[in-house]
């Protein structure tokens, strides 16, 4: 048994891997509220996301506003942004023109266009097979309490993650865009009904969730300074995984999943020989359990289908 | 002996009651009507009867076994077949895939058969194609040429004819009808109805539950009546009994009144 | 039936030609006559109903003819043992394809870790024969039923659950699988295991060339010919699976679960046949890739593979036997004859399963209904 402080360490480290892919996770959630459909290249989204981020700085760096705290806000303002148009135009593209036809066509199209996003980072940005540096923009140094390290970039990742979700549950439960966006989850026909500007609350929606996996994204750049165009496809899987766990269609459920999943990682890593290489293999291997005993999720409501 | 019977059964969503002690007896070769307004629990009652919302409490007895509790394929086997309300067909599947997919159960060839014993398994085929076109034909001599169009190019009043041709298929002792002249033209229905006298004529001894709102339908092929409303069992007899029942009565005009 | 045997000896030409073309004008000349080719039937019905009809009439007639060219095809490639050895891999992704289409096309399971299973196979065959041995006809016959056993024991119950599901524990079955045999020891790590001992014939060893009919062929046809006909069979067996009441049970439970149970029809248990199926063909096809190239390493088997066996059904036809055998045909050499598109492949994948999700979502070759013939 490894002693308390590395547990503790691991929890810490897995408390911040699992805010990221708590925002991931939370995208997949909201869209398989509204619409019912699992996007499956929204995992690309977030590593476009690492990108946008990653490009605006460089772009800030040119311009003369390198380094601290406003080419920060900078990056996350044009990632959140550039991200969320593109993740609005991949359900304009992939999602809505298929509403019609099986799921699996949906899965199937959203899967190929994550592929597609994959590649043209891979292909058009410049030495895009190369894992990136990303800048170290967070305060360095820590401080150490009861044998666990705490470093000040990690409480600002965390604090940066924190935020945004709140951000999300405030847009969600307090604005007239997340009542609709509750009011289609509930049920898109009733909603319309009573006025709800159906495409509008998708489009809205899919710029929220996109917009949180641009966070997601940056802030994996931040704690592993380096992004790979690869990211995407691990990001997916696990945000997808830690919606699952959370109960699909559960924002809160979502957030839980992601931090179970961070945990599961990192304990893994901890408790298991050679546990950092096989700590995905655990990981998804509880998923899978997990979701064989309880489909349903940690918070998912059970459906009935109507027949 | 009856056919089926329930015997306090009961269905529940998340604590909402949808079929509340509910008593139903169907004797061998009689038809049985079912009514009620929107959402008393018609529907309900044929999902829990498939095994598709297995009951809370109580029990459903067909052919002297209990059936409460079973998978839908179970049940099914056992010779209950169903439609549905809105049809449930593959329309991408040709219309003989469809009616052949109701005779998919009873079939005992095997994956060694389809492949190595080719002539067998087309024999076989071919027999199952036969009765299909003859219970096509049944209802309209011009679908057993339409074979093998896809569902989806019929017209809508020839869907719901595949579709009890497909619950036919399987040889049930127990069919229940959800609603089959829903979408349909007074001209359609009148034409399903000497449909369903023609289910009647081809099986002697085959129980029928069917879910109506068109009354005139309800009256010309039920025996026997039952009401249903909020869940619960308000009335049963004969069709002049049953809507002259006040309950019955107040459950369609309180709605008449409330769309008012 | 001559004007079967003429379109297909034309197509064969055309392939050939395609394939072989070297210098721009010669190959500007193939790809001139192969848009005619394909132009010609497409806008003149004329021709296109006489060419369905004729087909249609002389159904023997046009498998002999097929026959003959895929026998002969080594024949006329013999000068290349690199395009033999791209026929044969589009052979293989023929048979993973078929195997993969029962499940996604006629089940409607989103399996995506049909690199995994093939990677079973092909390692299966790899550790049977180097590390204990066994002659590799035994492990290349024994190899898919590890697939299958794998899955089974893996998947089986998640194949009750809900369809996405299977989609997301599939692709990071393929990842795990990755993982495992980067680290295991006994697979090898990431240099994965080498010189895995060819198949031999009747003493004949599949690494020398063979001389048939006076002809010296380079070594893959051997290869090639041994894949032909487990592709035939293969293609053979699913297609009367397809037509059985297997296949009709699948099609009925992919297109409406609700329905399928009422008619009585086991969902569990025909996701499960259809899984095991599958996977057998897709180990299968991995085992014949690993005794074919005589090593295995984890990035043969990667996501990315997944999802070309994937595009080869959607572009081919989804739930289609003979649009599987186009999509592996098309999508296997073309990237190999243009070079320049090797980088933008799986890009190039991508973009044209959008395209056709979106605009034909049947495929090249869609589905026909079942005839029971």
């Amino acid at each position: 048994m490894p002693p308390l402080e590395l547990l503790l360490q691991q929890a810490l480290n897995g408390l911040m891997l699992g805010v990221m892919y708590a925002l991931i996770a939370v995208g997949f959630t909201l869209f398989f509220g509204v619409l019912d459909v699992i996007h499956f290249s929204h995992g690309d989204i977030y590593m476009l996301g690492a990108f946008a981020g990653l490009t605006a700085l460089a772009a800030a760096a040119a311009g003369g506003v390198g380094g601290g705290a406003l080419a920060l806000v900078l990056a996350f303002a044009a990632a959140i942004v550039v991200t969320g148009l593109i993740g609005v135009a991949a359900e304009r593209l992939c999602v809505k023109p298929l509403a019609r036809a099986s799921p699996l066509m949906t899965l199937l199209a959203t899967l190929s266009l994550g592929l597609v996003i994959r590649e043209s980072v891979l292909i058009f940005y410049p030495r895009g097979a190369d894992p990136k540096p990303f800048p170290r923009l967070l305060p360095q140094g820590g401080f150490e309490i009861g044998g666990v390290s705490v470093r000040y970039e990690n409480l600002v990742i965390l604090a940066i993650g924190l935020a945004a979700m709140i951000a999300v549950d405030l847009v969600i439960t307090r604005t007239r865009m997340g009542a609709a966006i509750r009011a289609v989850a509930q049920d898109a026909e009733a909603a319309q009904m009573m006025g709800v500007d159906l495409d509008r609350t998708v489009d809205a929606t899919f710029f929220i969730g996109s917009a949180l996996a641009a966070v997601a994204g940056i802030l994996s750049g931040l704690y592993y300074s380096e992004i790979h165009f690869i990211m995407g496809i691990t990001g997916g899987v696990i945000g997808f995984s830690a919606a699952a766990i959370g109960g699909l269609g559960n924002v809160y459920g979502a957030i839980v999943g992601g931090l179970v999943f961070g945990l599961l990682q990192t304990m893994a890593a901890a408790l298991i020989p050679r546990g950092s290489e096989f700590r995905d293999v655990v990981a998804f291997a509880v998923v899978m359990l997990f979701l064989i005993v309880r489909p349903r999720g940690i918070l998912g409501a059970r459906t009935v289908e109507r027949v | 002996m009856s056919l089926l019977q329930t015997r306090g059964l009961t269905v529940r969503f998340e604590g909402l009651v949808a079929l509340a002690d509910v008593d139903v007896a169907v004797g061998e070769g009689e038809t049985v009507g079912v009514i009620g307004p929107n959402g008393s629990g018609k529907t309900t009652l044929f999902n829990a009867l498939t095994g598709l919302y297995p009951p809370a409490t109580g029990d459903i007895v067909f052919r002297g076994r209990s059936v409460a509790g079973l998978p839908p394929h179970r049940i099914a086997r056992l010779g209950v077949a169903r439609t549905f309300q809105s049809s449930r067909l593959c329309l991408q599947l040709s219309v003989f895939d469809n009616v052949l997919a109701g005779m998919v159960a009873a079939r005992r060839t095997g994956l060694l058969e389809a492949v190595a014993w080719r002539r067998r398994a087309r024999a076989d085929m071919q027999a199952a194609l036969a009765r299909a076109r003859h219970l096509l034909g049944l209802f309209n001599p011009d679908l057993p040429a339409r074979g093998w169009e896809r569902v989806g190019q019929l017209p809508q009043i020839d869907r719901r004819r595949v579709e009890i041709c497909r619950a036919l298929a399987a040889g049930p002792t127990l069919l229940l009808l959800d609603e089959p002249s829903a979408g349909m033209s007074p001209a359609e229905t009148r034409a399903l109805m000497k449909d369903l006298q023609i289910v009647r004529d081809e099986r002697r001894g085959l129980s029928v539950i069917v879910i109506e709102h068109d009354m005139f339908v309800i009256e010309g092929v039920s025996e026997r009546v039952i009401a249903l409303n909020y869940g619960r069992k308000i009335a049963e007899g004969s069709f002049a009994a049953v809507v002259a029942h006040p309950e019955v009565r107040e459950a369609y005009l309180g709605q008449e009144h409330a769309r008012a | 039936m001559i004007l079967v045997w003429l379109t297909e000896a034309l197509v064969f030409v055309l392939v050939v030609a395609g394939i072989l073309a070297e210098r721009p004008r010669a190959l500007m000349l193939t790809a001139a006559a192969g848009a005619a080719a394909v132009a010609v039937p497409a806008t003149v019905p004329r021709v296109r109903t006489a060419l369905t009809r004729a087909f249609e009439a002389h159904r023997a007639a046009a498998v002999a003819g097929g026959a003959v060219a895929a026998l002969a095809l080594p024949f006329a490639l013999r000068s290349s043992p690199y395009w033999t050895f791209v026929a044969t891999l589009a052979l293989l992704y023929v048979t993973i394809g078929q195997g993969l289409n029962l499940q996604i096309g006629t089940a409607g399971l989103i399996n995506l870790a049909g690199a995994a299973f093939a990677g079973i196979g092909g390692y299966t065959v790899g550790l049977l024969t180097v590390s204990t041995g066994w002659p590799p006809w035994l492990a290349v016959m024994v190899a898919p039923l590890v697939a299958v056993a794998v899955g089974t024991v893996l998947f089986v119950p998640i194949l009750k659950t809900r369809g996405h599901y299977l989609a997301l524990v599939t692709i990071a079955f393929v990842f795990i699988f990755n993982v495992l045999m980067n680290n295991f020891e006994f697979t090898g790590g990431p240099q994965g295991i080498k010189n895995i001992p060819t198949l031999t014939l009747f003493g004949h060893r599949f690494t020398t060339a063979p001389r048939l009919f006076g002809v010296t062929l380079p070594a893959h046809a051997n290869f090639y010919f041994a894949c032909l006909v487990v592709t035939v069979l293969t293609t053979v067996i699913i297609r009367r699976l397809h037509d059985s009441w297997l296949g009709l049970a699948l099609n009925t439970l992919r297109d409406d679960e609700i329905a399928a149970r009422c008619c009585g029809i086991s969902i569990t248990r025909g996701k499960i046949t259809a899984f095991c199926v599958g996977n057998f063909f897709i180990g299968l096809g991995g085992a014949l890739y690993a005794v074919m190239v005589g090593f295995v390493s984890p990035p043969d088997f990667d996501f990315g593979y997944s999802l070309v066996m994937l595009s080869v059904i959607i572009i081919g036809g989804v739930d289609s036997i003979p649009g599987v055998v186009l999509g592996a045909c098309l999508l296997v050499p073309l990237p190999e004859r243009f070079r320049f598109l090797h980088e933008y492949r799986l890009l190039l994948y991508g973009v044209v399963i959008v395209l056709m999700l979106l605009y034909r979502p049947a495929g090249l070759w869609p589905a026909a209904v079942r005839r029971y013939r």
